[in-house]
Parts: C-alpha cells; sequence; structure tokens
C-alpha cells in the first residue's frame, strides 16, 4: 500500500518524516523549490499496516477565494454588487507548483493521511489538500493525523491514531474567507473610490478632554520611625466644600480611634498555564517583541521541536500530561537548571486549572532543553519566557502577610495597609512578575487613640487616560471577540500598515509593577499609603481595568491614532447607525458564528446569508450618510 | 373625631409631617360612599409624598422651616432643635468626576455600557424598526443571546436612569428645600443606602431629626438624623433626568474654563 502525507509547511513534513523513517529516507527535489518530497517505509498500523510513504508538504492555503475578471474593476460594477457577485475557489496563482506535485503524488498513492496544523486554519488547508490530490485520484482513503508538538513519540502516536477531517471547520473557515473576501472588497471600495478625491495638509490633532479636580485627605503617622499614611475611606470628592468640612471636623476631632487591625496570610498566585493571547501580552511587555514578532518566534521554536504547538485558547493542563518529565529536561539549564531540579526534588506542585480549553492543544510548554547556543536571540527570549511560565505554573504560589488597619478621625474612616513577603517561590523564577509589598507596618492595637503627626488636604486633578499598549489592546481584542487568538497580531500589524495607527515607545511612568488579574488582588498593597499622600489618583476613569504598565525596561510600544484612524472612526460612529463599522460588535458576531458552525449549531449557507444581510443594510447606510464620514475627514484630516 | 383629622393623626403616628385639615380634605378621594379609613389614609399619604411642601396651603402655619441664617458659613457647628421636613431638588455623586458622568450617559446614548474590559451593546429604542426595513429577521439567535442586559423596548433609557450607580463608599450630595423654599445642601456624613442617583427621585420626601448637625451651612446627614419618607414630584422628576446630561456638559466646560 502507497500513502501520501502532507504536512502544512516543509519544516514539519522534514520533521515528521524523520521520525516516521527512523532516517531512512530518500529525498526527491520537487518543482516548488521549498518542498522536498521524503520517500520511506512505515508500519501505520491497522488498518494501512506496512506502507510506501511519500511525505510532502503544503505552503499554507492552496487556494484562494476572488471575484470573477468582470468584477476586478473598481470604477464598475459599483461595490455593493460584490456582496451577492459570484465567488470563485481557485488555486494561488503562487502554488500551482504546490497543487501539481500533490495532484501528480496522488496518482500513485492509495491512501492520503493529512498532516496540518490542528486548528481551523489547519482544517481547512487539509480539505484544500484533500480536493488537490482527488484531481489526481479519486479513490483516495483519506484520513488526519491529530498532534500538537513534534516530539517523536506525540508523532508516533499521532500516526498509529489517525482520525478524519472535521467538515464543519472547513466549512467556518470557508464562511470566513467568503465573508472576508465579500465584505473587504465592498467596503474598501466604496471608501477608497468616496474619498479620494479628498487632500491637503495636515493639522494638528486634538482630541477633547474634560479635566476635572479633586481634593482628597490624607492621615500621616509617624510610629517607631515608620510613616504610616492611612487613606480616606471615601478617596475622594470632586467638589472643595464638601472635603473641607470633614476635614475641619477631623481636625477638631485632635484625636484618632483605631478601630480595626488585621493581620492575615496572603498570597500572590502563580500565573496559569501559557495561552497565545498571554504570550503576545507579555512578549510585548517584558520581550521588547511585537505580538506579531513573538508568534512568529513561537512557531519557529515549535518547528524545530523545543516547544508545543503555540496557538491555543487552553490554560489547563490535561491531569494525564507527565508535567514532572517536562521538568526535569529543564534541570540542566544554567539558568533554570537548580529550580527545575528542586521542584523535581519534591517541590513539584500541579499547575492551576484555568477555565478554557479548546480541545485541540494544551497550553503552551516546553517540550525538551534548548540549549542557549542553538536559539537566536529572539528564540532565546521566548523559550526563556515559555520554560520560566511553565515551571512557576508547576511551583507554589508566593506566600506573604498582609496588615491592615482602620482609624476613625473625627466621622471620617482612614485605612492603611501593608504587605510583607515571606515566601518568594515561584517569583524566584517567573522574574515577570513583582510583589514589592515590603511595607511593614508599626503594631497599632485596637481601641487606642493617637494623635495623627499630620492631616493633610491635598488637590488632584484627573489626567486623560493614557494610550493603549500592544498588551493592552491584545487584552482588549480579546474582551471583546475581535480576531481569534492567532490572527490578532496580523491585524494589530494591518492597522499600522494603512496608517490607521502609530507606535511610540512609551514614556516612563510612576507605576512600575506589572500585575494581570489574577494575581492583583494583593498587589494593591504597599503603595495606596503614598499614593494618596501625593494626591494623585490614576485616571479619572475608575473601572476600566487597564492593570498594564510599564516595567522601567523599555521597548514597551503606545499606540496613537493617526488623523486618518481618528477620522475613519469618528466618520462611522457619527454616521450613528446600530451596527457602527467603528465598533466591536459585527467582528464580534462573525467569530461567534464560526464557532457555531464548528459546534454543528448552524451552517455556512445560513451564516453567510445573514452576515451579508447585515452588512448590505450598513452599507446603504453608508452610502446613504456618506457626507458625514467626509465632514469628520475634513475636520480630522485637514483641520477643516 | 372627624375623619380629615383621624387622617392626620395617623399621618403624623406613622411620622409624617401633619399636613392641614383644609389640605386633607382637598386630597381625600371625591367617592360617594368613600372607601374604607385605610384606603383613604393611604391615597392621602401617597398625595402628601407627591406634593410640593412649599405649597402655603400644606401645612398650619408656622410649620417647621430651617432655622434663620442657617446657610452661613461662619458657623461652624448647630445642632437642629426641632424635625424638620424638606423635599430633594437635586442629587449629586461626589465620587465620580463629572466628565466620567457624562461619558457614561453618552456611551449609554450610543448604545454601549461596558463589562469589564468588554463593550457591551444596548437595546435602543428605534432598532425594530431599523430592522424592519430589509423585511427580514436579522437578529439571529446569537445576536439576541449576547446581550446581557437586554431588558426590552426603551431599556435605553431605564438605564440611562440608573447609570452612575452608587457604591458603598460613594458620597452624595442633595440639595434639600423647606416648606418655606428654603434650599441647603446635604452632605451624606455616612452612606445612606436609599440616597443614590436612580435610587433617590426628586421631590422625595426626607424629615432631618432634631440633633442633625448643620455644619458652615451644610447639613450632614446619616441614617439615625434623617428618615426617607419616599415619594416624588413626577414633573421635577422628569426634568431633571432629561436634563442631566446637559447640566453636566455645563458644569464640566465651567470647570476646565476655571482650571488654571
Amino acid at each position: 500500500m502507497r500513502v501520501l502525507c502532507v504536512a502544512e509547511k516543509p519544516s514539519i513534513a522534514k520533521a515528521v518524516a524523520g521520525h516516521l523513517s527512523g532516517g531512512e529516507v530518500q529525498t526527491h527535489n520537487t518543482p516548488e523549490k521549498y518542498i522536498k518530497n521524503y520517500v520511506f517505509d512505515y508500519d501505520f498500523g491497522r488498518p494501512w499496516g506496512k506502507c510506501q510513504v511519500t511525505m510532502t508538504s503544503v505552503l499554507g492555503h492552496l487556494t484562494t477565494a476572488e471575484f470573477p475578471p468582470e468584477y476586478k474593476k473598481w470604477d464598475y460594477p459599483p461595490p455593493d454588487r460584490l456582496f451577492d457577485a459570484p465567488v470563485n475557489v481557485v488555486v494561488a496563482a503562487d502554488k500551482t507548483k504546490v497543487a501539481d506535485n500533490i495532484e501528480k503524488q496522488a496518482r500513485y498513492a492509495n491512501a492520503l493521511c493529512i498532516w496540518t496544523d490542528c486548528d481551523r486554519e489547519g482544517e481547512h488547508i487539509g480539505y484544500e489538500i484533500c480536493e488537490a490530490a482527488r484531481k489526481g485520484n479519486r479513490t483516495l482513503d483519506i484520513r488526519r493525523a491529530k498532534f500538537s508538538n513534534i516530539e517523536r513519540a506525540h508523532i508516533i502516536n499521532a500516526s498509529r491514531n489517525l482520525i478524519n477531517l472535521d467538515l464543519k471547520q472547513v466549512n467556518a473557515v470557508a464562511t470566513r474567507i467568503e465573508f472576508d473576501l465579500r465584505i473587504g472588497y465592498a467596503f474598501t471600495r466604496f471608501l477608497t473610490t468616496s474619498l479620494k478625491t479628498l487632500g491637503g495638509p495636515f493639522q494638528n490633532l486634538l482630541l477633547s478632554y474634560g479635566s476635572c479636580q479633586f481634593p482628597t485627605l490624607g492621615v500621616m503617622h509617624k510610629r517607631e520611625d515608620i510613616d504610616v499614611n492611612f487613606s480616606w475611606a471615601r478617596h475622594r470628592l470632586f467638589d472643595r466644600a464638601s472635603v473641607i468640612i470633614p476635614y475641619e471636623r477631623c481636625l477638631t476631632a485632635k484625636r484618632a480611634k483605631v478601630t480595626k487591625v488585621q493581620e492575615k496570610p496572603t498570597k500572590k498566585w502563580k500565573p496559569l498555564p501559557l495561552t497565545t493571547v498571554e504570550l503576545q501580552k507579555m512578549a510585548t511587555r517584558f520581550l521588547g517583541m511585537t505580538g506579531q514578532q513573538a508568534m512568529e518566534t513561537a512557531e519557529g521554536l515549535y518547528n524545530k521541536g523545543f516547544i508545543s504547538y503555540p496557538r491555543t485558547e487552553t490554560d489547563r493542563f490535561d491531569p494525564g500530561m507527565n508535567l514532572r518529565a517536562l521538568v526535569q529536561k529543564q534541570t540542566q539549564s544554567h539558568a533554570w537548571g537548580e529550580f527545575a531540579q528542586n521542584l523535581a526534588d519534591g517541590g513539584f506542585q500541579q499547575p492551576r486549572q484555568g477555565r478554557n480549553d479548546d480541545k485541540a492543544h494544551p497550553p503552551i510548554h516546553p517540550i525538551t532543553f534548548a540549549a542557549p547556543s542553538v536559539l537566536n536571540d529572539r528564540e532565546k527570549k521566548i523559550y526563556e519566557f515559555v520554560v520560566r511560565r511553565f515551571l512557576a505554573c508547576c511551583s507554589e504560589d508566593a506566600k506573604g502577610v498582609t496588615t491592615n488597619v482602620d482609624i476613625m478621625y473625627g466621622e471620617e474612616s482612614f485605612h492603611a495597609h501593608g504587605v510583607v513577603v515571606l515566601e518568594r517561590n515561584y517569583l524566584e523564577v517567573y522574574v515577570y512578575d513583582k510583589w514589592t509589598g515590603s511595607v511593614q507596618l508599626p503594631k497599632f492595637t485596637v481601641g487606642e487613640m493617637f494623635e495623627p503627626t499630620e492631616a493633610l488636604m491635598t488637590e488632584g486633578k484627573t489626567t486623560p487616560p493614557p494610550y493603549l499598549t500592544e498588551a493592552d489592546l491584545i487584552a482588549l481584542m480579546d474582551a471583546n471577540g475581535i480576531g481569534t487568538d492567532a490572527t490578532m497580531a496580523e491585524h494589530i500589524q494591518k492597522i499600522q500598515e494603512r496608517d490607521y495607527v502609530r507606535t511610540v515607545p512609551k514614556t516612563s511612568r510612576l507605576e512600575e509593577e506589572a500585575d494581570d488579574a489574577e494575581g492583583g488582588q494583593v498587589a494593591e498593597g504597599g503603595r495606596a499609603g503614598q499614593s494618596t499622600r501625593g494626591g494623585r489618583a490614576r485616571g479619572g476613569r475608575g473601572g476600566r481595568g487597564r492593570g498594564a504598565t510599564t516595567n522601567g525596561r523599555g521597548g514597551v510600544m503606545e499606540f496613537i491614532p493617526t488623523q486618518l484612524g481618528v477620522a475613519l472612526i469618528e466618520g462611522f460612529d457619527r454616521m450613528n447607525f446600530e451596527t457602527s463599522l467603528g465598533k466591536p460588535f459585527l467582528r464580534k458576531e462573525m467569530e461567534l458564528k464560526m464557532k457555531a458552525i464548528c459546534e454543528g449549531r448552524t451552517t455556512k449557507e445560513v451564516v453567510l446569508g445573514e452576515s451579508i444581510q447585515q452588512y448590505r443594510h450598513v452599507y446603504m447606510q453608508s452610502q446613504q450618510k456618506l457626507g458625514v464620514l467626509k465632514a469628520a475627514c475634513r475636520q480630522y484630516v485637514f483641520g477643516a | 373625631m372627624d375623619l380629615p383629622a383621624q387622617i392626620r393623626s395617623s399621618l403624623q403616628s406613622q411620622g409624617l409631617p401633619p399636613p392641614s385639615i383644609a389640605w386633607i380634605q382637598t386630597a381625600m378621594p371625591n367617592r360617594n360612599p368613600l372607601p374604607p379609613l385605610p384606603a383613604i389614609i393611604a391615597t392621602v399619604k401617597t398625595r402628601l409624598l407627591a406634593a410640593d411642601l412649599t405649597n402655603p396651603a400644606l401645612f398650619d402655619s408656622p410649620s417647621p422651616a430651617f432655622p434663620p441664617n442657617a446657610s452661613n458659613p461662619e458657623v461652624k457647628e448647630v445642632k437642629l432643635t426641632w424635625d424638620i421636613p424638606v423635599q430633594v431638588l437635586d442629587i449629586e455623586n461626589l465620587s465620580k468626576s463629572k466628565w466620567e458622568q457624562v461619558e457614561e450617559l453618552e456611551a449609554i446614548a450610543r448604545g454601549e455600557q461596558t463589562r469589564g474590559r468588554e463593550v457591551i451593546r444596548l437595546p435602543t429604542g428605534n432598532e425594530e424598526d431599523e430592522f424592519a426595513v430589509d423585511g427580514q429577521a436579522t437578529q439571529s439567535t446569537i445576536n439576541g443571546a449576547e446581550r446581557p442586559g437586554f431588558q426590552g423596548r426603551g431599556g435605553s433609557a431605564v438605564s440611562a436612569n440608573t447609570a452612575n450607580v452608587a457604591t458603598k463608599t460613594s458620597t452624595h450630595r442633595l440639595v434639600l428645600q423647606d416648606c418655606k423654599g428654603q434650599k441647603l445642601y446635604g452632605l451624606e456624613l455616612k452612606r445612606i443606602d436609599r440616597i443614590g442617583i436612580g435610587s433617590l427621585n426628586i421631590g422625595e420626601k426626607i424629615i432631618l431629626k432634631r440633633g442633625a448637625i448643620l455644619a458652615r451651612g451644610i447639613l450632614l446627614l446619616d441614617a439615625t438624623t434623617c428618615t426617607i419618607l419616599g415619594g416624588k414630584v413626577e414633573a421635577w422628576q422628569k426634568d431633571w433626568v432629561e436634563g442631566r446630561l446637559a447640566r453636566l456638559r455645563e458644569a464640566v466646560g465651567a470647570d476646565s474654563r476655571n482650571a488654571p
């Protein structure tokens, strides 16, 4: 029996061929210079048994969706015709040699085995491969290998447990492709031709922001040579007279009474197992890379077999996985070997279980140890991060003690908070997290009275919220369902290419902690006192949950919208219709619908019908209110 | 005892300021035969709470009002020596900047609200009409299911009303008016749960108890010295809700002009 195996990219074909053949392999060139055909013998087990195998690959998607030639002119037919114009799926012009190779090889084979990456796009590429192969041979027995890294045992196991292609996932991607083609072309043409008549000098952009003043109160008490800063329970009030009155009453009361003293053990939780979104966020924050660069680097590490598949939403390890063995492999490192050894010697703790499981891939983790000498600079950074994160997941939470003291001064209550770190545990290896709660409070007893050293009323002022960093942007895209974890970095790249936003290095900020939501519950301590003293509150908009800050290592970039970007968003918003193109809802719906197709809850035809109808409606409204968009462009881009 | 007098003493025993007999007669239901006494009392009570306290016919004079010179900021502290009924004319949340409140109201007007970091779409009033143009139900099941906080048509109006909901540590300032029409600020000295934008109505009646503190011309409110009776003046409430965004915007504009 002869089997044709096809991977998504040449590096995977080479690695899989190496594992299956055990090294005895003939290599043939193909007309496409990047692709080789590897020929070897292999026993797949039942039902195929011993086979002669040809392993080759494609280079990503083989086919492309396009409109017929008569729709390719920009000026005619009108863009809205693209909503229902025919769409042809054809082999992409630069992939004909790849497709020919598969068609030709299929003629000699009895069976086809797909080795594309196990995600939605991979499933669709697998389907494209089937179609190309069927042109050469209509009787192929078609199977698919399910794998999430290219470690030898994992690959052998996958080859013995072949499954079928999931046509639901294929359809979901096909839906997305057709949708993007129609919507993208229609709106791009509409916008470009409508706005092309505008041109002129750029003027400085001014965003309106209303600043508000607020006073606040703070109490300082010096004891045992420690300045203890108590912050006001009301935090701040946006009215001066309403602060002066309680302030005067505090001063009149003279003495403050301690109403509560609480000391309790606290923890800073170790991080969750690593997902793609988290990898990108952390890379932009700490490794000086863009999300895009981080993903490319991580793919390289995956292709070399050092880490698991880097596109995953899963933040929990399957309990059956042998994590200790993976920890053991890291003991030879100079940097973190000792820490890994301690875990291997009994310090190992099962990682926390996150809530997400994409059922396809485990969280990103190291597969084998990679000596720094075999990695380039970026790979070193990403690999180090993946390993440190993994080891952190397998160790213990950091432990400390918090102290809370409440006092009543006049009718006002004030609060002081202190933290002492006792055991650093995971923080030893996970250098990206900080827990600088070293403020130790002196002894206070409930019921005692004291005269505060100082009581202050300070003035503050709200400031505009800072620009988003890439990490912030990724987190917001994730929360709002824009793009998949795998495509977010590309979207971010795209808006920069289109000149909707520019990046500038972020100016240094006061905060040094960079805590995320999981670990943040204790991290607010320590500094609370000081921040009140200075009369400073971060931004006027509480509750936005913006946790991201710099770490002072530099390299963090901020996104600043260009005049063009602001004009488009403002323009779309001002057109003021239900489904603004400037809002994330439509995109999110598309992503949800793709998921629904994968789960069999709806079909490609239904989704396309619905979504295109929605966008056609938006298109017609845009057309009617084109004047509003043009006015916004004139205002922001030309300062008119 | 005749009926109006009975009603009067019943209202008084419920802690309400006793209105004049003449006013009670005008507020009594105009039906024959009269409904049972408890129903009449309830009707009169509702009308009292919905009335404007400055109506001179409402109380027998002299009715309890703020002491003379109450708004003098030179006076550090005095305590009220009698109970005073007042009505709410305005309420402000001092814990949030005006700009923040403006942004929140504007977002709701656009049909958005945030839940954590996620922007949520609220149903807007005209949405059904818009979709009807297509002659097709564009609202898929996904669409509907993905809208937490869906309150049906007119939901956005409700939300606009309750935006900027108070938390445990919020501090509010009220404008309170006595039956003579005198106005004073009232500041929450201790948090009172019923005081909040959307939960306290304009025209709502409050009794300030004997012993309540008046400091520098501002009444300091806490639950022991201030009893909230309920009620509202419908027309005032409507104007207040409708004009709130404009007032906040104007105040923000004034603030930023005064800023150094």
